[in-house]
């Protein structure tokens, strides 16, 4: 139903053809359903709350991305293989496909992942975990909207009164 | 024909030749063409134009497709550069890849290289510390090198002069180890870096820690305004250009000054092969340059000639520069070319916590930290090592998220980060001993992809720098405990010699011929109108920073240069 709406707002004649995957990533490293798959995962990680979840954010893109462009081989093919037995595992767990859970049976099934004894799936679900917080963390939405990032604050003060909430800042 | 060719010899004519437009080469450019001559200055890399050509400036954290992490096939490609801290996503197009420029690592050493206009005044971390008498005289009074043929009070007007326009930031702490400048105001101090100062002032009376001193505009004056330079923002993203001015680079001051003179000619994508030296006239006459884009070899010429290829690339071109006078390299009498070159021991850090200050933080950036000028061996010799070291020191207040969980109670924890205790850490700056089995040489039979033969570079740590990392360890340890810090960790890399990125010497300056290549006005002893004024001149390598010194030298170099030619010496 998002994809339907987001079709009615009218765009410049150079979007023609500008979709989301062919911004974001160059190289695709996983199939179409397992790519909706890795969404369906980060948003479990960091679900939709009054703010966009992970999902909207496109971080199961920039997962992805980073895993096709910044690790080794033996980390593309264990997302790969990760995703797939995901369903499996779902299976075993609920009966349905990991798409077909709810908040609860999802939460459940990443929180078995991170105590598996088998380190391939956990070293799945830490690689996607980890680069899910990061991507969340570092889009121009969180950044923006929620941690404030400054660009230019033209000042150090050493010695300041703990604010009452911590803004975390990149660079 | 011959018309012709007087023709091209003409063209090809200049008062002055630069090699290099980094730090120390930028400023011969802007002391020649200030003083009148019509100077060439030649480049290896490309031209990089201050802000027009710092493409990753202005981007924000998330407009970095890989967040700033290196791409697999780069990390692969370039194990070298890969590891300098400076190298990353935002940086790539500012170092040398591994493939560019193969040399010979006839000992492990990670040669880190910049190859573009302004060099690596580009990238570079910004300390600039003056040098003291106890560096100066410490090769005499220690015996570890040949004698200096300069002091401190030769240097410190040229000191002066190049810091009031490069801008310098730092506080007058009136330290006989680490002479003031003309500094503009210091960056401020954090609550526990004011504590550890206390702590180590009131337990040691030899002992201080200051704000560093770095080439930032605090406060910009007339001088920096008319660069077209102004205030440091504290973005502390420098190494990818900084479109401010804000902290001092070739590119955003002495080039474009030069080149406001109307008498600089630069020329970008020229590697420079060797130095032609004529022997009827006893001098030097120009340069063999390879184009880097048509591989062609042109010839330029001038009345006198500015080496500033980098150390270690200005050992190269004078190691390759032979001729019937000279078979093993300009200038190169006594056989001491591209030896006792040295470097800084960076292996060893320490790290802690500190519990106390926990009603206080620190709000913006600060591109610059406290600095611990060296201590030991200073008035006495009371080590089983010679020289010393000094300290990198800053500390910062953690701040933590609960990663724990997955759902909306991960996003509340990670959106809702805690502030947790003060972290507290240092590195060590060591001064290596320039020793003969440290040196440069040519290969006999690998070249480079333009033909030149291939640096071999021979350097390694010994055991006075294992001795002086333990006794870093030991001592900072006793001052981190003073100060009360907790969990305290020692380090040692065990990197190898390079990752520092302060290699010097190989042409060091020195009183006699025979021991030395450069006299005390940074003149070949046998070559008069050749200067050399980068890192390569260096006798002995201090614990402070070169950069301020390669500056001062070379301020100091030009303007003995130009009044020596209209006294017709050179």
């Amino acid at each position: 139903m998002a994809g339907a709406v987001g079709g009615l707002i009218s765009l410049p004649a150079w979007a023609n053809g500008w979709t989301t995957e062919t911004v974001v990533s160059s190289r695709q490293i996983l199939s179409g359903s397992q790519t909706e798959l890795l969404a369906e995962m980060v948003e479990t990680i960091i679900p939709v709350t009054s703010t966009p979840g992970a999902k909207a954010l496109n971080v199961h893109q920039f997962v992805q991305k980073m895993v096709a462009d910044c690790y080794p081989k033996s980390a593309q093919e264990n997302l790969s293989k990760g995703l797939d037995s995901l369903n499996d595992l779902a299976q075993k767990s609920f009966a349905k496909p990991f798409t077909g859970g709810d908040t609860t049976q999802r939460t459940a099934l990443l929180t078995q992942l991170s105590q598996s004894t088998d380190s391939a799936q956990k070293d799945f679900y830490s690689l996607v975990k980890n680069l899910t917080i990061r991507g969340y963390m570092s889009s121009e939405y969180v950044m923006t909207n929620l941690t404030h990032y400054e660009f230019i604050p033209g000042r150090y003060h050493g010695c300041v009164p703990v604010p009452a909430k911590t803004v975390s800042q990149g660079k | 024909m011959s018309y012709l060719n007087i023709d091209a010899q003409a063209q090809n004519t200049y008062d002055a030749i630069v090699i290099g437009s980094g730090i120390s080469g930028g400023w011969a450019a802007k002391e020649l063409t200030g003083k009148g001559l019509r100077t060439l200055v030649l480049e290896r890399g490309r031209d990089v134009r201050h802000v027009t050509d710092y493409p990753t400036t202005n981007k924000q954290p998330w407009e970095f497709e890989h967040r700033n992490q290196l791409r697999q096939e780069v990390r692969e490609a370039n194990p070298i550069i890969s590891k300098c801290y400076a190298f990353y996503e935002g940086t790539e197009q500012f170092f040398v890849k591994d493939a560019e420029h193969p040399y010979v690592q006839d000992k492990p050493f990670d040669w880190i290289r910049g190859y573009q206009v302004g060099g690596k005044s580009l990238m570079w971390a910004r300390q600039t510390q003056r040098w003291s008498d106890f560096d100066f005289e410490g090769p005499a009074r220690d015996g570890f090198a040949v004698d200096w043929p300069i002091r401190y009070a030769d240097i410190a007007p040229w000191y002066s002069y190049v810091e009031r326009f490069a801008g310098i930031t730092g506080n007058k702490d009136g330290l006989a180890t680490l002479p003031d400048g003309e500094f503009l105001p210091p960056h401020e101090w954090n609550c526990v870096e004011k504590h550890f100062q206390q702590k180590v002032a009131a337990k040691y009376k030899d002992r201080h820690v200051i704000m560093g001193r770095a080439a930032h505009l605090t406060q910009p004056q007339p001088i920096h305004f008319q660069q077209g330079r102004a205030q440091c923002q504290h973005r502390t993203i420098c190494e990818r250009g900084c479109p401010f001015g804000g902290y001092f680079s070739s590119n955003s001051s002495t080039i474009p000054w030069a080149a406001k003179t109307g008498k600089m000619t630069l020329r970008p994508n020229s590697v420079v092969h060797s130095i032609i030296y004529d022997e009827k006239k006893g001098r030097a006459t120009g340069v063999r340059v390879i184009d880097a884009n048509t591989k062609q070899m042109q010839e330029f010429y001038a009345r006198i000639i500015f080496l500033n290829a980098a150390a270690l690339n200005s050992n190269l071109v004078l190691l390759n520069s032979t001729s019937n006078r000279f078979p093993n390299g300009l200038g190169n009498d006594s056989g001491i070319l591209g030896k006792y070159a040295a470097f800084h021991n960076y292996r060893a850090g320490i790290s802690g916590e500190y519990d106390g200050n926990l009603d206080s933080t620190t709000d913006g950036r600060r591109p610059n930290s406290p600095y611990i000028p060296r201590f030991r061996n200073v008035l006495k010799q009371e080590t089983n090592f010679l020289r010393g070291y000094a300290s990198g020191f800053s500390a910062g207040r953690i701040s933590r998220s609960d990663q724990s969980g997955v759902g909306a109670d991960l996003k509340e924890n990670l959106l809702n980060p805690k502030l947790g205790g003060w972290y507290v850490g240092s590195h060590m700056m060591g001064e290596t001993i320039p020793k003969e089995t440290n040196y440069l040489a040519l290969d006999p039979s690998l070249k480079d992809p333009f033909g030149i033969p291939q640096l071999k570079i021979s350097i390694a740590y010994d055991d006075n720098d294992d001795k002086m990392v333990k006794d870093y360890q030991e001592q900072l340890t006793e001052m981190f405990t003073e100060a009360g810090f907790k969990n305290i960790r020692v380090r040692d890399s065990h990197a190898a010699p390079g990752l520092d990125i302060h290699e010097m010497g190989g042409v060091r300056m020195g009183k006699d011929p025979k021991t030395s290549m450069l006299n005390k006005w940074n003149q070949l002893h046998a070559v008069k109108n050749v200067f050399v004024t980068d890192g390569a001149c260096m006798t002995s390598t201090s614990t402070q920073n070169p950069s301020l010194t390669y500056m001062a030298l070379t301020a100091r170099a030009a303007d003995y240069a130009v009044k020596a030619m209209k006294k017709g010496l050179v």
